[in-house]
C-alpha cells in the first residue's frame, strides 16, 4: 500500500528478503519523448555501467557455455584450491575439486531463467490486475485492491519457503511461489499509472470515437505506460533473483543445475577453508541484481527528468 | 581384531553366569578425577535436531541426550561385554527362555520413586508397542517381579540380541507411575515437560532445535557419579559453527562431519580428535536401489553400478580418506562381518560390459536425496560424476526434507530408482540389519524398512536362523552365507562404513568413546580444569 | 463521529483479512501431499510404525473432513491455541513463544540501526543536494538492495568473526557465561552477539532509508514553512533540527506492517547464517523436519502481525495528523 505523507508517496515493496524500495514521487509527470530519453539514459553513467554489466553477465551465461566443453561436474584437481593458483582453475576449486568458475558460469542461466519466468509471471499478473483496477475504478478497483492487499500481506520468503517445502523444490513451484508474493507492488504501480492516464486528453478522445475498453487499455494506454512497466520488470527480475537465491541457499533448489544461490548454500559449510566458494557465486547474484536496478533506475530517470537526483 | 572376538564371546558370557554384583561398576575406573576437578559444565555441540529424549518410544540421535536422562539395565564395555548398570546381576535359564536380573537397591527415579520390575515391564511393553525396532523384544512375553527388585523376563524363543537391546540407548527405563495414565505414549506431554528419568543427569531445559540442559543427579545410584555438575548440548546444524565454537572454547566437545574438519582439528594443538567410539552403531550410507523399477530389475545393472562406484575416490574427496570400506550389510566392526567377503572393486570396463549385456549402453537414472544434514548430498554429486564414466547419466532429485523423500520411496508402487539414506546397524544384526532385507519387511509407508523391496527366500531363512542361534560360530557362518547371497543380488550398494569422530578440548577426560559413543552415559566424563 | 466509524471500519477490515489469511494458509498446508503424521514414520527420528500413526491420526482428527478441521483450527487460533505438533511432541505455542523475543530483538535493532544511520546519511545528503555524496547515495541504496542478505551475513561473518575475531559467530548468548553473571553482563553478552546479525539485516533497509530520508528532507527543506523560518534569520541548526527533521522524519518513522513481513523474510536467512534462536530459524528447521503444524502457525502469526500493524498505523495516523483526513489515496 502506499500512503501520501508529507508529499512523498512511499511504496513498500513486500518483495525480496529485506527489500524495501522507496518509490519516487510520481505526481509530477513529464514524459520525455523516446529519443531524448535514450540520450538521457546514455548520459547516466551509473545506468550505462549497469547495462554493460548486464551484457557481460548475459554473454558469460549464454554465449560462453557452448564453447566451453569441459564438464562442470568433473573433479579437476585438488580440493579447496584458491583462485589464481598455478596450475589450477582460475577461480579455484571447491570441496570436491570442481572448477568453481565453470559452475558459476553454468549457474547463471539457471538463476536468470528461474528469475525470468518468475518476473514474467509477476509483471503479467500485476499489470493485468493493476490496469483493470486503475482504468475502471469504482467497485472493480476496490475489489481488486483488496485482493492485492491480501497477497501483499503474505510474508515474502517465509511464504515461499512454506510453499516450496510443501510442494517440492521444482522450477515450477519456485517460479509460482515467487510470483505469488511479488506481484502486488507491480499491480499498485500499474494502477497508479493507469489512473493518471485515463483522464488525459488522448484517452478521452479514444473513448469519444467509441473504442472498447480492452482496446483502450491495450492499444492506447499501455504503450504510454510502457516505461513504467519496463522499470517494474527490471525491479521484478531483481526481486525474483534475490528470492531464488535465498530459497536455494536454504537448500530448496535444483541439485543438478547448481544456481548461484544454491551453490553458495553448498559451499557454506566449508567457508572456513574456502571463502571464495561462497564469495564468487554470491557476487554474481549481487552484480546481476545491481545492474538490473541501475538499468531500471536509469530508465526511470530518463523518462522523468524532473526526478533526477532523488 | 580384539573387539570382534570379544563381541563373539558376548553370548557365551551371557549364557553362563551374568556378572556378579560389583561394588564399582565404573567403566573408566582407572581415570578418576581428584576432588578439586569434579563438577563443572560440559558444553557439547551437536548437529542433528531431536524431538524428545525418550528412546523407549523412538530411535535416533535423541539417545545422546536420552542416555544422560535415563539409565538402562546394562552397559556394554569396550569389549562389548555387558556390565552392570541398573541391573547388578543376571542370568539366563538353561533353556534360554527366562532371563532373571536384580535391580540396584539404591536405584531411584529423579522424583524419588524406586525403580522396580514394574518399571522395567512397562518400559519393555512401551517399546514393543511404539519403538520402530520391533525385533528387539518380540520374543519377550512378560516381565515378572512387580514392585520388587528381583525380576524375570520370559521369552518364547532364544534371543541372542537381548543383552545388546538392554543398553541405555535401546531400552531406557522410564517411570511407569508417570507415563502409565492411559495417554498415548507418542504424544504424552511428559515426554518433554517435567521429565522424570532414571539416569545420571536431570533434565533442566529442553529445546530439541536449539539447546538442552542437564544438571547432576545427586541421588544417582552409582557412588561418586556423575562427575560433572552440568551438561549443555547446543544444537547447531552448521559444521563451520561447530568447528569455530570448538576453537574459540565455546564447546568442550563437538560432533564431526567431514574430512576437512578432522584435518583442521588434528592440526590444532589445543584440541584432540578421537576415532574411538560409536563402533556398535555401524552407520552405513546406503545407495538403495528400487528393485521394482524396470531399470533396476536386472541384477546385472545393479552389479554394474556397484562396479562403477569408486570407494577410494569417494572416501578421499568426502572424508579425507578416513572412512572404512564396507562390503556387506553387516558393519565392518561387527564379529559377524566377513572380512574376506568379495567386494565390488571399482572396474569401469566390467561395469560397461554388464550394462551392455543387460541391454543398456547408456541410460538415465535418478537419485533421491534430501537436505538431511550430512554428506549424502555430496555423495550424490560424487556418484553423478562416477557413474557418468560408465555411461549412466544421473539426475539428482533434491527433497526439502528427509520425510518427503522417505515417503516417496516407501509409497505404494513407488517408482523411485535410487535413494541415498543413512542406516545404522545398532549393535546386533537382528536389530538393525535384518529389517533391510526381510521379505515381510517390505512395508508401504514405513521408513527404514526393506525399501529396496528385495526378497530372497533363502536369505530370509538364513537370517531367521541366525537370529535365533545362540552359538556364536554357527551364527557367524549363517550370517556369512546370508551376506554373500545379498551381495550377489546387490539390492544396496554400501557407500562406506562411517567413522564418527569426536573432537574436544585437550582437558576433557573419559570422553564418551565407548561402543555406543555419545549415546551412552557421560557420568564418568570430567574436565581437567 | 466520522472518525470513530472509519476506525471501526478499519478494524473490521483487519479482522476479515485475518480470517482470510488463516483460511488460506490452512488450506495451503492441507493441499500439500501427505499430512503432518507422515513426518513421524520417516526421518532420523525413526519414531513410529503404521499402528502408531493410525492412532495419532485419529487423535488429531486428521481423518475428518477438511472444513471441520478448518473450523476447529480457527476456533483454536482465536483462543491462542495453535495446536499440537506431533513432530516436536509439544504444543506449538510452546515452541513458538520463546522464539518471538529473539526475532523481535533482531528486527527492532536492525530497524533502529537503519533508521538512525539512514536519517543521518540522508539528512547530510539533503543539505548538499548537488554534491557527489548525494548522487552516489542513489547508487549506494541500490547496492544495499542488491546484496543478498545471506551473502552479506556470510562475508561479515568471515571478516569479523573468523579473520579478525572481533565478534562471535553464532548464537545469542555465550554458553559459558557463569551462572552468577549479572543482568548487565548478560545484556552486554547479547548485544555482543547481536551486532553482526543486525548489521547484515539492517544494511538493506539502511540503503533505502537513506534515500527516503534525503527525499523527504529535501521536500521539507524547500517547503514554505522552512523558507519562512530561514527568512526570519533563524540559525541553520535550529531550522534543520526543529522544523525540517521533525517533519521529515514522519515518513521514515512510519513503520508499516509490511516491513515486518519483509523483516522476517530477511530474518530467516540471517538467523540461519548466525544460528540466531528466533522464529526464522524455527521456520527453517520446521521445513527440515516437515513440521507443518509449526510452519502453519508461524505463517499465520506473522501475517496477523502484519495486518494488525498496518491497521494500527493507519488508525494512529488518522488520529494524530489532521492533514491526512483525506480519502486514502492508495
Amino acid at each position: 500500500m502506499s500512503v501520501e505523507r508529507a508529499g512523498v508517496e512511499r511504496e513498500v515493496v513486500a518483495g525480496a528478503p529485506g527489500v524495501f524500495r522507496a518509490a519516487v514521487d510520481v505526481r509530477e509527470r513529464d514524459a520525455a519523448p523516446g529519443r531524448a530519453a535514450l540520450g538521457m539514459f546514455l548520459r547516466n553513467r551509473a545506468a550505462v555501467a549497469g547495462a554493460i554489466m548486464m551484457i557481460v553477465i548475459l554473454l558469460v551465461s549464454y554465449a560462453l557455455p557452448p564453447f566451453v566443453t569441459a564438464d562442470k561436474n568433473d573433479f579437476v584437481g585438488g580440493r579447496h584450491t584458491p583462485p589464481l593458483t598455478e596450475g589450477a582453475p582460475l577461480f579455484g576449486t571447491d570441496y570436491l575439486g570442481r572448477d568453481i568458475g565453470l559452475i558459476v558460469m553454468h549457474g547463471g542461466s539457471t538463476t536468470l531463467e528461474v528469475a525470468g519466468f518468475a518476473a514474467v509471471l509477476i509483471v503479467f499478473v500485476g499489470a493485468l490486475v493493476g490496469a483493470i483496477a486503475g482504468y475502471h475504478g469504482g467497485w472493480v478497483d476496490k475489489v481488486l485492491m483488496k485482493f492485492t492487499e491480501f497477497f501483499q500481506i503474505l510474508p515474502g520468503l517465509l511464504f515461499a519457503l512454506v510453499v516450496v517445502a510443501l510442494f517440492g523444490a521444482s522450477t515450477l513451484t519456485i517460479v509460482l511461489a515467487i510470483g505469488i508474493i511479488a506481484w502486488p507492488p507491480v499491480a499498485r504501480q500499474t494502477r497508479s499509472e493507469f489512473m493518471k492516464q485515463k483522464s488525459l486528453e488522448y484517452v478521452k478522445a479514444a473513448r469519444a470515437i467509441g473504442a472498447s475498453d480492452t482496446r483502450i487499455i491495450l492499444s492506447t494506454i499501455l504503450p504510454n505506460a510502457l516505461p513504467v512497466l519496463i522499470v517494474q520488470i527490471t525491479l521484478a527480475m531483481g526481486t525474483a533473483i534475490l528470492f531464488e537465491a535465498g530459497l536455494s541457499f536454504l537448500g530448496l533448489g535444483d541439485a543438478d543445475s547448481l544456481s548461484w544461490g544454491y551453490y553458495v548454500g553448498l559451499n557454506r559449510q566449508y567457508f572456513l577453508v574456502n571463502w571464495w566458494g561462497v564469495t564468487l557465486p554470491g557476487l554474481m547474484v549481487f552484480l546481476t541484481v545491481l545492474s538490473l536496478s541501475l538499468i531500471g533506475d536509469g530508465i526511470q530517470d530518463a523518462v522523468n527528468p524532473k526526478l533526477r537526483g532523488r | 581384531m580384539k573387539t570382534r572376538t570379544a563381541l563373539a564371546t558376548l553370548v557365551g558370557l551371557a549364557l553362563a553366569q551374568g556378572a556378579t554384583a560389583q561394588d564399582d561398576p565404573k567403566l573408566r575406573a582407572d581415570n578418576v578425577p581428584p576432588e578439586d576437578r569434579r563438577g563443572g559444565t560440559l558444553v557439547a555441540g551437536q548437529h542433528i535436531t531431536v524431538t524428545h529424549p525418550i528412546g523407549t518410544v523412538a530411535s535416533g540421535m535423541r539417545n545422546i541426550a536420552g542416555a544422560q536422562l535415563n539409565a538402562g539395565l546394562i552397559r556394554l564395555n569396550d569389549d562389548y561385554e555387558p556390565t552392570p548398570y541398573l541391573a547388578t546381576s543376571w542370568e539366563f535359564s538353561d533353556d534360554g527362555r527366562a532371563f532373571s536380573f536384580e535391580l540396584h537397591p539404591e536405584a531411584r527415579f529423579h522424583d524419588g520413586e524406586d525403580i522396580t520390575c514394574t518399571d522395567v515391564a512397562f518400559s519393555v511393553k512401551t517399546s514393543q508397542e511404539n519403538h520402530p525396532f520391533k525385533t528387539m523384544f518380540t520374543p519377550v512375553t512378560d516381565v515378572t517381579g512387580g514392585d520388587s527388585k528381583s525380576c524375570t523376563m520370559m521369552l518364547d524363543s532364544e534371543h541372542p540380541a537381548l543383552l545388546t537391546a538392554l543398553s541405555p540407548g535401546l531400552l531406557p527405563i522410564i517411570p511407569e507411575h508417570v507415563f502409565n495414565d492411559g495417554q498415548d505414549m507418542q504424544s504424552h506431554p511428559r515426554l518433554t515437560t517435567d521429565v522424570v528419568g532414571s539416569g545420571p543427569f536431570k533434565l533442566v531445559e529442553w529445546d530439541g532445535n536449539d539447546l538442552i540442559r542437564f544438571e547432576r543427579n545427586d541421588d544417582f545410584f552409582i557412588e561418586g557419579l556423575p562427575y560433572l555438575d552440568e551438561i549443555v548440548i547446543d544444537i547447531v546444524a552448521d559444521p563451520s559453527t561447530l568447528a569455530l565454537g570448538l576453537e574459540s572454547g565455546q564447546y568442550d566437545m563437538a560432533s564431526l562431519w567431514s574430512g576437512d574438519d578432522i584435518a583442521a582439528a588434528e592440526a590444532n594443538p589445543n584440541l584432540k580428535v578421537i576415532d574411538k567410539g560409536f563402533e556398535a552403531i555401524g552407520s552405513i550410507p546406503f545407495i538403495q536401489m528400487n528393485l521394482r523399477h524396470p531399470n533396476l530389475e536386472d541384477v546385472r545393472v545393479r552389479q554394474a553400478l556397484a562396479y562403477g562406484y569408486d570407494f577410494d575416490q569417494y572416501n578421499s574427496l568426502v572424508y579425507a580418506g578416513q572412512h572404512r570400506r564396507q562390503c556387506g550389510g553387516i558393519q565392518s566392526q561387527s564379529p559377524f562381518y566377513n572380512p574376506d567377503a568379495e567386494c565390488y572393486e571399482h572396474d569401469i570396463e566390467k561395469a560397461r560390459a554388464l550394462l551392455s549385456d543387460a541391454g543398456y549402453e547408456e541410460g538415465d537414472l535418478t537419485i533421491e536425496v534430501s537436505t538431511y544434514p550430512g554428506q549424502l548430498q555430496t555423495a550424490a554429486e560424487v556418484l553423478k560424476q562416477q557413474w557418468s564414466k560408465i555411461g549412466v547419466n544421473v539426475d539428482i532429485d533434491m527433497h526439502p526434507d528427509e520425510v518427503t523423500m522417505l515417503s516417496e520411496m516407501t509409497a505404494e508402487d513407488s517408482d523411485y530408482q535410487i535413494g541415498l539414506v543413512g542406516l545404522w546397524n545398532w549393535g546386533d544384526p537382528v536389530i538393525g540389519v535384518h529389517r533391510s532385507y526381510n521379505c515381510d519387511n517390505r512395508k508401504v509407508g514405513v521408513a527404514f524398512s526393506n525399501m529396496s523391496w528385495y526378497c530372497n527366500e533363502e536369505v530370509d531363512a538364513l537370517l531367521a536362523e541366525a537370529g535365533a542361534e545362540l552359538d556364536t560360530e554357527k551364527r557367524k557362518a549363517l550370517y556369512f552365507q546370508a551376506t554373500d547371497l545379498i551381495n550377489e543380488d546387490v539390492p544396496v550398494i554400501y557407500a562406506s562404513n562411517e567413522v564418527w569422530y569426536t573432537r574436544m578440548q585437550q582437558d576433557v577426560q573419559n570422553p564418551p568413546d565407548g561402543v555406543w559413543g555419545w549415546m551412552d552415559s557421560w557420568a564418568e566424563t570430567w574436565i581437567d580444569r | 463521529m466520522r472518525q470513530a466509524s472509519t476506525i471501526a471500519k478499519r478494524l473490521v477490515e483487519a479482522a476479515l483479512l485475518i480470517l482470510a489469511v488463516i483460511v488460506f494458509n490452512f488450506m495451503l498446508v492441507h493441499l500439500a501431499p501427505g499430512d503432518v503424521v507422515d513426518a513421524l514414520s520417516s526421518g532420523a527420528f525413526g519414531d513410529a510404525s503404521e499402528e502408531v500413526n493410525a492412532r495419532l491420526r485419529e487423535q488429531l482428527k486428521l481423518d475428518e473432513p477438511v472444513l471441520v478441521q478448518l473450523g476447529a483450527y480457527i476456533g483454536n487460533v482465536l483462543q491462542g491455541d495453535f495446536g499440537y505438533s506431533p513432530v516436536a511432541k509439544a504444543p506449538v505455542m510452546d515452541l513458538i513463544l520463546p522464539r518471538v523475543g529473539p526475532t523481535l530483538l533482531l528486527a527492532i535493532s536492525s530497524l533502529a540501526f537503519a533508521v538512525v544511520l539512514g536519517v543521518a546519511i540522508g539528512t547530510y545528503a539533503a543539505r548538499r543536494p548537488e554534491s557527489g555524496f548525494s548522487h552516489s547515495l542513489t547508487v549506494f541504496s541500490l547496492i544495499g538492495f542488491a546484496m543478498p542478505v545471506f551473502w552479506t551475513g556470510l562475508l561479515l561473518l568471515i571478516v569479523f568473526g573468523v579473520w579478525l575475531q572481533w565478534l562471535p559467530i553464532s548464537g545469542m548468548v555465550n554458553l559459558r557465561l557463569p551462572r552468577d553473571a549479572t543482568l548487565i553482563e548478560r545484556g552486554l553478552d547479547v548485544v555482543h552477539h547481536l551486532i553482526l546479525p543486525t548489521v547484515s539485516l539492517g544494511v538493506i533497509f539502511l540503503a533505502s532509508f537513506s534515500r527516503l530520508a534525503r527525499a523527504s528532507m529535501l521536500e521539507v527543506l524547500q517547503s514554505d514553512y522552512v523558507r519562512t523560518a530561514r527568512a526570519k534569520g533563524l540559525p541553520e541548526r535550529t531550522v534543520l533540527y526543529k522544523h525540517a527533521l521533525r517533519n521529515g522524519l514522519i515518513p521514515i518513522v512510519t513503520i508499516h506492517g509490511m516491513e515486518f513481513g519483509v523483516l522476517l523474510s530477511g530474518a530467516i536467512l540471517v538467523e540461519t547464517v548466525f544460528a540466531w534462536p528466533g522464529l526464522g530459524r524455527l521456520a527453517f528447521t520446521s521445513v527440515l523436519t516437515r513440521d507443518t503444524s509449526v510452519l502453519l502457525a508461524i505463517l499465520t502469526l506473522v501475517s496477523v502481525t502484519v495486518i494488525l500493524a498496518n491497521a494500527l498505523t493507519d488508525i494512529v495516523y488518522r488520529l494524530i495528523d489532521p492533514r491526512l483526513r483525506v480519502p486514502e489515496a492508495t
